[in-house]
């Protein structure tokens, strides 16, 4: 409940344009927001680019929070960032139709900086569609119900369980084999 | 309505709106493992010097758009001053309260004999004639000191002085 109360108060802050309660903000779901970044991309470069995109956004779009669930918007916004991402790369592809396989190869490799452990873990995602990672990811980060997330993307309830099902089911053979 | 969350949400219910009782505990099996999995891995957390970064480009963004929203309350202020003023000027000018609209001073028109006349020759004319009015009431004047009316003073005044407005109205007439 205070955990609450703490966060309409930092969300009317960011409102008002107050530098510290976006601060605070941030600190709240970066780690969040990066994690679903850096899971759906497999890179640690667009997904420090992205992040920032997002709470620069964040600054001009706060007003059009409505006061319902936070985190719920915040992920919608999280989300329609990636897919512009993807819009952007697969426009960019096309434009470089030479260098297709090159760039494609840039966006779905993963860095060589973590453990050995995520690193497999981002192989294995990589092996799934870019549609089944986000919702997987939008699910694990936002932490919200499947309604939620079915409302977020705009889908049925039973679509958004089945893909959830198919990819974590997917991974998860991935990972044991 | 309150939505569930992800921490009271019955998944296996819910894939029992779709799924047989054992499929559906199945799936809501798969879901868990799966997302064990991902809590097993996490990913790696963002940079500090990411966040000094984004904290800055927020303060950024935060100036640009206080300026911009002062801009923008600057151009709304502007816009209802001018409609004010403009329904002030309407109102004044149709209630009719206002200071009188100032009418413009004009000449008198000249008259219309010497304005129209297109020669010297007329305006000479007109000159001689009066010349001759006022010669002839000097004669009057003249015959009156004289007293060589008869006596008869009263009346002749009387009739100078008709004389003497029927040329002034006439001169000026044209």
């Amino acid at each position: 409940m205070a955990e609450r109360e703490n966060l309409n108060r930092i969300i009317s802050g960011c409102r008002n344009g107050d530098a510290e309660s976006f601060s605070q903000l941030i600190d709240m779901y970066a780690g969040r927001c990066y994690g679903y970044f850096y899971r759906v991309t497999g890179n640690r470069t667009v997904s420090d680019d992205l992040l920032g995109e997002l709470f620069v956004k964040l600054v001009e779009k706060i007003g059009s929070f409505k006061g319902d669930s936070f985190e719920s918007w915040l992920f919608k916004v999280v989300s329609n960032i990636f897919h512009d991402y993807l819009r952007a790369k697969h426009r960019q592809s096309q434009f470089l139709e030479t260098q297709k396989s090159r760039m494609q190869s840039q966006v779905s490799e993963p860095e060589r900086c973590d453990g050995d452990e995520i690193d497999k873990l981002q192989l294995q995602l990589n092996k799934l569609d870019a549609d089944t990672r986000d919702v997987i990811m939008l699910r694990y980060y936002s932490q919200a119900s499947f309604r939620e997330i079915a409302q977020m993307r705009s889908e049925l309830i039973g679509t958004t369980l089945s893909k959830v099902h198919r990819g974590l089911k997917k991974l998860r053979e991935l990972m044991e084999g | 309505m309150a939505m569930e969350n992800q921490a009271n949400e019955n998944i296996e219910k819910l894939f029992g709106e779709f799924l047989s009782e054992e499929d559906s505990r199945r799936a809501a099996e798969n879901v868990q493992k799966g997302e064990r999995i991902l809590r097993e891995h996490p990913a790696p957390a963002p940079a500090g010097e990411l966040l000094a970064d984004i904290n800055s480009k927020v303060v950024k963004a935060l100036a640009a758009k206080g300026a911009k929203t002062r801009r923008l309350i600057a151009c709304k202020v502007a816009a209802v001053a001018a409609v004010v003023i403009i329904l002030i000027v309407i109102s004044v000018k149709f209630s009719g309260k206002g200071p009188a609209v100032q009418t413009p001073v004009t000449l008198e028109p000249i008259q219309r004999a010497v304005w129209e006349s297109d020669g010297v020759s007329v305006d000479r004319t007109e000159l001689a004639l009066l010349r001759d009015e006022i010669e002839h009431v000097e004669g009057e004047i003249l015959t009156l000191r004289l007293g060589e009316n008869g006596g008869n003073g009263g009346g002749e005044f009387v009739e100078i002085e008709m004389e003497l407005t029927d040329i002034g109205s006439n001169f000026w007439k044209g």
